[in-house]
């Protein structure tokens, strides 16, 4: 079963002449154990359509299924309960609660499910090491880089054990380097620790990190490329520029 | 980049054998998978290398298996090599294939541009992909060099991805403008200016 189903995802935004639609009929499959990328020119819908997957926002018409759950069955306090657990968000810009200490960030959502303190604490910690940050759980998020603050959320986006890790611009707000680093660490995510990760990015070397990219375009899928397997070219393709160089 | 002066650079650090010669070129671009150059192709470099007066038999080599000839670098070849490092290096953008086979499609209108630009995003994005993964694989505290390979050709692929978001999006406007026509040349003898 796909671990993200949408059929005919449509959102319209205002009504009468002010409509605009910022998806229409988006078809969506995302594979467990996939990582996914979607691009598309700003304002093409990347933004809302993960939104929307993320249960953040309700669809105009059309579904969304996670699991093969249909969100859309769902109450608003179902919703809540299956975002906290099931889905893991990273944002561009952290969202870092800034007076807290690094593990009571990772911490704080686990606290709110209910989870012990002392249960939630110890997640903090093994996903702050899990990310490279061991040695900052005490550091709040003025004290880190923006690459360190942005390991923060991911601990905390995968702290719950969630399935599902939906990442708006993950890179958006660091250098070239800090990108690269994220992008890996949202690699490994996926490689070894067995999450599906979707991913709206613009920029092509971020967006390179994936198995798939999706194309969007004025709020329908256009195209899609599949990055891994099925082209034994690529390999040669890298060759060949090499000794182009 | 001609191998001629790269060999001629690895004999300017010091003398050495054709065999020798090979290996250290081999490490310096990272693996043969990178640019493979044959032994052969070593040889006969050195061979025109020497006939142009820029590389000498300095003596020869022996340490129990058959002798080797030593080459060093004559002061003509490091003209030749300091020439070189001198002068830029053209990038060949303006022979670009995608750009000719885009033309042609909105000339002939056999296909859809679309699918013609698409198809060539999907193949520049699977090779960005293996470049990231090669990259992601190499260790930084060895192979520092062949990782700054693999971001030159990173950021090569990423320019031409940009380049082709931006053919599309003004893809309309291209469709619309007249395709470059030869100048029509005029008949007969020109005419005299009065």
């Amino acid at each position: 079963m796909a671990i993200v189903e949408t059929k005919e995802l449509t959102k319209v935004y205002g009504r009468g002449d002010a409509a605009v639609t910022a998806l229409r009929k988006v078809d969506l499959r995302v594979e467990p154990g996939e990582f996914v990328a979607v691009m598309g020119p700003s304002g093409c819908g990347k933004s809302t359509l993960l939104h929307l997957v993320g249960g953040l926002d309700r669809p105009t018409s059309g579904r969304v299924a996670l699991n093969g759950q249909d969100l859309s069955e769902l109450s608003d306090d179902a919703l809540t309960r299956l975002r906290r657990r099931e889905i893991g968000f990273v944002f561009q810009f952290y969202n870092l609660i800034p007076v807290l200490k690094a593990a009571e960030n990772v911490a704080l959502p686990l606290v709110l499910d209910g989870v012990s303190p002392r249960k939630a604490q110890s997640q903090a910690q093994l996903w702050l090491e899990r990310v490279g940050l061991s040695d900052r759980t005490d550091h709040r998020p003025d004290e880190l880089s923006g690459g360190q603050q942005q390991r923060v959320a991911i601990a905390r986006a995968l702290a719950s054990e969630p399935a599902l890790i939906l990442a708006d611009e993950p890179t958006g707000n660091l250098d070239s380097r800090a990108g690269d680093e994220i992008a890996t660490l949202l690699r490994r995510v996926v490689d070894e620790w067995k999450r599906t990760v979707l991913m709206v990015t613009h920029d092509p070397r971020i967006a390179a990190y994936a198995d798939r990219i999706i194309f969007l375009k004025d709020g329908t899928v256009v195209d899609e490329a599949r990055l891994v397997g099925g082209n034994d070219g690529a390999e040669k393709l890298v060759r060949q520029r090499m000794e182009d160089l | 980049m001609s191998v001629r002066c790269a060999l001629l650079g690895l004999l300017a650090q010091r003398p050495r054998h054709g065999y020798e010669l090979h290996a250290a070129f081999e490490a310096l671009v990272g693996g043969a998978e990178n640019w493979d150059v044959s032994p052969a192709q070593v040889y006969s470099t050195l061979a025109r290398l020497k006939e142009a007066g820029l590389v000498r038999e300095e003596g020869l080599e022996q340490e129990g298996g058959p002798e080797k000839v030593i080459h060093a670098i004559t002061p003509a070849g490091r003209r030749e090599l300091e020439a070189w490092f001198s002068t830029p290096v053209r990038a060949e953008h303006q022979r670009d294939e995608f750009f000719v086979k885009l033309m042609l499609c909105l000339a002939t209108g056999e296909v859809d541009p679309m699918t013609v630009i698409y198809a060539q995003r999907a193949s520049l994005y699977q090779e960005l992909h293996a470049v990231t993964t090669q990259r992601a694989r190499a260790d930084p505290r060895s192979e520092l060099a062949h990782i700054l390979l693999l971001d030159q050709a990173a950021m090569h692929l990423e320019a031409d991805l940009r380049w082709l978001d931006m053919v599309e999006a003004r893809l309309d406007e291209v469709r619309r403008q007249p395709l470059p026509e030869p100048q029509p040349r005029p008949r007969g003898r020109p005419r005299r200016a009065r």
